[in-house]
């Protein structure tokens, strides 16, 4: 293997890593903090890139990629709160919440996928990217618009670290997924910040939806394969911090592209897969996880 | 004088159990009033109905400074007033015993961050908690210093009456006398204080009066020394305890 191959499999991994800690990033709290796991989490992935085509596209609102990035995931945080609203809290404190919600969180996932193919049809979009071209960097190659994204999602995991560990109402967050009871008695709306740790799942997804589809093809289901990504992501990290599933996003998406190249697309998923029953046998607590759960 | 915190007819039951029935008391302002009774005899159990944290009573009134909360969310009591301990350290492991605190003190909402930032250092100091260990994460503190974190949270909420749930249980007799020496601190501050307890000598030390439960009933209530002389609960503790 030639230098420049090396230098794009990994600039691959980098850009599929993005992608993964984004997507991973929701389903990793609301595991932490609600208890359950969210199968509609591809469902918001893909209707965060319809609700941006449809904001941002000339051929729609025409508001811009920005703008339709911005609103499709402030909407997404309004959906993300009320499919908790909806789904999740009704089942609060029930013996069998897990099984409960793994119905009810498919089932939203069923409904939200055909709403986007009733509302936007089957056939194929793809939301205009922010820029065109790619920018050259000494051997690296790289389209512009996914140095738009890299950029932009480094941003947003700092930005959510720092929203985690430093503000009242991050703290809050941690504190409710830590020890229910105790948060409750230190004077913390439960309930409220259940709502909003979804929200904020969903919010995130969302972004990750635009980013996909500004470099896929967009389709009702196309959150189907990122959710599984994210779900190996989740399991080879642990959850035991906020930065476990952002370095086993990028392992992923390395290990992913090495893959690809030596093994091809095909065989891919069963690598990964192969590798995350590896690691629930042998470290069930994640590579990166210590056996408590918190965030 | 006036009630801080008044319950009447409390009551719960797990099934067929009944580990609260039809419960009255009432604690004055900077009153101590200790709760003594064998173990499962429905202690903590009538601290979870006060706060709703986990559960509701089923039936019963409970009133603070006159007004009926048992109407309200459990973080609605808490920010009224109404802070409890838990039996066991019961603390955020990942969060510095710092926010733990602070946490506290924001969910009062009162006031900005350098107000509740303050007002957490301050419940510290006052609990005693060493100021070099404020930024340790609590999980890893030594179970004395959990308890101290749990009740500096506690105390950071501002609250009209303390609940305080077994303070001194898997202490050393040290730790023992320092837990004695800060709840004596808090009455003298005019703190109202709701205290279970195991070790007699430090319930017996502190409590203004006591009440026995055993089953869930009250069997006993008045002054400390009257009570632990009264045959019925000494029936109760030595008849069936442990
Ligand atoms: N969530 C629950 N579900 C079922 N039974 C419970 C529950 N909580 C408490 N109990 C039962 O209610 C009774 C009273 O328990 P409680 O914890 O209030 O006792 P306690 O007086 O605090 O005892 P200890 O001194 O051991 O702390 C016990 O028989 C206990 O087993
Ligand atoms: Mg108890």
């Amino acid at each position: 293997m030639d230098l420049p191959t090396l230098i794009s499999i990994l600039q691959s991994g980098l850009a599929l890593g993005v992608l993964y800690a984004l997507m991973a990033f929701g389903l990793a709290i609301v595991w932490t903090t609600l208890g359950i796991f969210n199968f509609a989490h591809g469902a918001f992935i893909a209707a965060g890139a319809y609700l941006a085509w449809q904001f941002g596209n000339a051929a729609a609102f025409g508001l811009g990629y920005w703008a339709g990035a911005v609103l499709a995931v402030a909407a997404m945080f309004v959906i993300g709160a009320v499919v908790q609203l909806l789904l999740v809290r009704p089942f609060e404190r029930h013996r069998d919440i897990v099984l409960l919600t793994v119905i009810t969180t498919l089932a939203g996932a069923t409904i939200i996928t055909n709403l986007l193919n009733v509302i936007w049809g089957p056939r194929m979009k793809q939301i205009e990217p922010a820029l065109d071209g790619e920018i050259v960097f000494g051997l690296v190659h790289m389209r512009s618009q996914e140095a738009v994204m890299i950029a932009v999602v480094a941003v947003t995991l700092f930005a959510l670290g720092w929203f985690l560990l430093r503000t009242p109402l991050g703290r809050s967050m941690r504190a409710v997924a830590q020890n229910r009871e105790a948060a409750q008695l230190m004077g913390l709306d439960v309930r409220l910040l259940y709502a909003l740790t979804f929200g904020l799942a969903a919010a995130v997804a969302g972004l990750a939806g635009v980013f996909i589809g500004s470099i896929r093809f967009m389709s009702p289901t196309m959150g189907d394969d990122p959710l599984q990504k994210a779900l190996v992501v989740v399991i080879l990290g642990g959850v035991a911090r906020f930065t476990s599933s952002v370095y086993a996003a990028f392992a992923v998406g390395i290990i992913e592209a090495f893959s690809t190249y030596f093994v091809g697309l095909y065989w891919t998923p069963a690598v990964l897969f192969g590798l995350m029953i590896l690691v629930l046998i042998v470290k069930p607590e994640g590579l990166f996880g210590r056996r408590q759960r918190s965030v | 004088m006036a009630a801080v915190l008044e319950a009447r007819g409390l009551s719960k039951s797990f099934g067929g159990l009944q580990a609260v029935a039809d419960i009255d008391f009432a604690v004055a302002e900077g009153e101590v009033l200790g709760i003594a009774g064998p173990n499962g005899s429905g202690k903590s159990t009538l601290f979870n109905i006060l706060t709703k944290v986990p559960f509701a009573a089923d039936r019963g009134t409970v009133l603070l400074d006159g007004r009926p909360i048992q109407g309200r969310r459990p973080h609605e009591i808490a920010r009224l007033g109404v802070a409890r301990t838990f039996q066991r350290e019961s603390v955020f492991p990942s969060l510095s015993a710092i926010d733990n605190v602070l946490l506290a003190a924001e969910g009062a909402r009162r006031g900005g961050f350098a107000a509740c930032l303050a007002a957490a250092e301050q419940a510290l100091d006052l609990a005693g908690f060493p100021a070099t260990l404020h930024n340790m994460p609590a999980g890893q503190l030594p179970v004395f210093l959990r308890k101290l974190v749990m009740i500096a949270s506690a105390l950071a909420l501002q609250p009209r009456v303390l609940l305080l749930d077994e303070p001194a249980s898997s202490l050393t007799p040290q730790e023992i006398e320092r837990i004695r020496a800060l709840i004596l601190k808090l009455v003298g501050a005019g703190m109202t204080i709701l205290l279970i307890e195991h070790v007699l000598p430090l319930l017996t030390a502190v409590s203004d009066r006591l009440m026995v439960l055993d089953h869930g009933t009250l069997i006993a209530s008045g002054r400390p020394a009257e009570v632990i002389a009264d045959p019925a609960v000494i029936e109760a503790y030595l008849g069936r305890e442990r």
